[in-house]
């Protein structure tokens, strides 16, 4: 057996050897994202953290998010240190109010990581019923080509899925935009969303991906995740493309897109 | 006798406890394993992401099948003990269970010192029992 390499000229010979350790890789996958792995690299986006400005701007697509969760998917920094470093943000004997919602969110990490333990067969099956008014049977089962190349009828989508392919990262609020769009919008099987990220994302993880995908899909939450343009410019804007002439699939109120996208009523 | 630590893909960092769960003399090894991965869904992006991971760390890279890769290297050396990282994901944990060697799985360090609540269903039901822990350092009470 041959022990492989770990000296290489430079990155692109190093992606010559991945790529020849992957002969199930398609010849049409070609792109590597910016973000570079192993510790040195996280360590680096560790000392960068701003866990209390991440608390009042982390929805917005240019708010203080940490990029940690290639890392921490990979157990290149574990959620306890990040936890610990989190902690000194506050001085010691004040609140700790200001950086809960940091701390929270790696919760939601172990969180997902005690449900996939308990149970395995959650992650690419319906846990409950679809809320929609819809059966697993009224979803398609593959993703649609115009979202595979980014060539939908809404810009801000288009926008989503090109970052997820090119830099293998989306922030939180632009995952949940985009699952929410292939699910409801296009009535596509969230299974089939879930593998499109799984394949993209450098954080991807079968709990937390998938799980999540059933939360919006609502087959593991009460009700179905949808949002409206107005949502979108809020938090999107100016990083996505929000005008409501490129994006009306996504335009009207709560209600409306309801009656629209759920026309035999949501379930609860 | 010597242990064989497996590195598998979500425990990749030094300061691991499985690094220091054996006082005997170990190889680590990571397993290039295509099929792998290829059941993972993983594209380019995550593989060279992975790989980059790897140069930093003291494990040896081999390439193929795991399961037949690990127990070749197990005869080789004559280890009877393999180390893991424990893993929820039932690939890695079927893998562990194939082999035919002693494994022991090793913890990572905890977030909460918790055990797992029964039936978890909704973040804020494990939040409530989790949140005075999740703000201690290390964890714990």
């Amino acid at each position: 057996m041959e022990n492989q390499p770990k000296d290489f000229a430079d990155r692109d010979a190093l992606l010559a050897h991945v790529r020849a350790l992957s002969p199930s890789l398609s010849p049409k996958d070609v792109q590597v994202s910016d973000t570079v792995g192993g510790r040195q690299a996280g360590e680096k986006r560790l000392a960068k953290i701003d866990p209390i400005a991440y608390g009042h701007s982390r929805n917005y697509l240019g708010g203080a998010v940490s990029y940690l969760s290639p890392y921490i998917r990979h157990g290149i920094l574990s959620l306890n240190e990040v936890r610990n470093l989190a902690l000194k943000a506050v001085p010691q004997g004040e609140a700790i109010k200001p950086i809960e919602k940091f701390i929270q969110e790696l919760a939601w990490r172990d969180f997902w990581q005690r449900v996939y333990q308990q149970n395995p067969d959650w992650i690419w099956h319906d846990v409950e019923d679809y809320k929609t008014g819809f059966t697993p049977d009224d979803y398609s089962d593959t993703l649609p080509d115009d979202i595979q190349t980014a060539q939908t009828d809404c810009a801000a989508i288009n926008y989503f899925i090109t970052t997820l392919q090119t830099t293998g990262y989306l922030h939180n609020h632009a995952r949940m935009y985009l699952a929410a769009y292939i699910v409801h919008w296009r009535r596509v099987k969230w299974q089939a969303g879930a593998r499109f990220f799984l394949a993209h994302l450098l954080d991807g993880d079968p709990a937390s991906n998938n799980l999540s995908f059933q939360w919006v899909a609502s087959t593991f939450s009460n009700k179905p995740y949808f949002f409206n343009l107005e949502n979108l410019q809020k938090f999107a804007h100016p990083q996505a493309p929000c005008e409501e002439a490129d994006n009306q699939a996504l335009a009207g109120s709560y209600d409306q897109l309801a009656a629209r996208l759920f026309p035999y009523g949501v379930s609860l | 006798m010597s242990d064989l630590i497996w590195l598998h893909e979500e425990a990749l960092r030094a300061s691991h406890p499985l690094f220091s769960a054996s006082s005997a003399p170990t190889q680590s090894v990571f397993i290039w394993d295509d099929a792998y991965m290829e059941a993972m869904g993983y594209g380019l992006k995550r593989r060279v992401f992975l790989y980059e991971t790897l140069l930093e760390l003291p494990v040896d890279i081999y390439a193929g099948d795991t399961i037949e890769t690990l127990k070749a290297l197990a005869e080789t050396s004559h280890t009877s003990r393999l180390l893991a990282a424990t893993t929820p994901n039932p690939r890695l944990n079927d893998i562990m269970g194939a082999l035919p060697l002693e494994v022991t799985r090793v913890a990572e360090d905890a977030f909460v010192e918790m055990p797992n609540p029964e039936g978890l269903r909704r973040f804020f039901k494990y939040w409530n029992k989790a949140k005075k822990l999740a703000f201690q350092p290390n964890g714990t009470r």
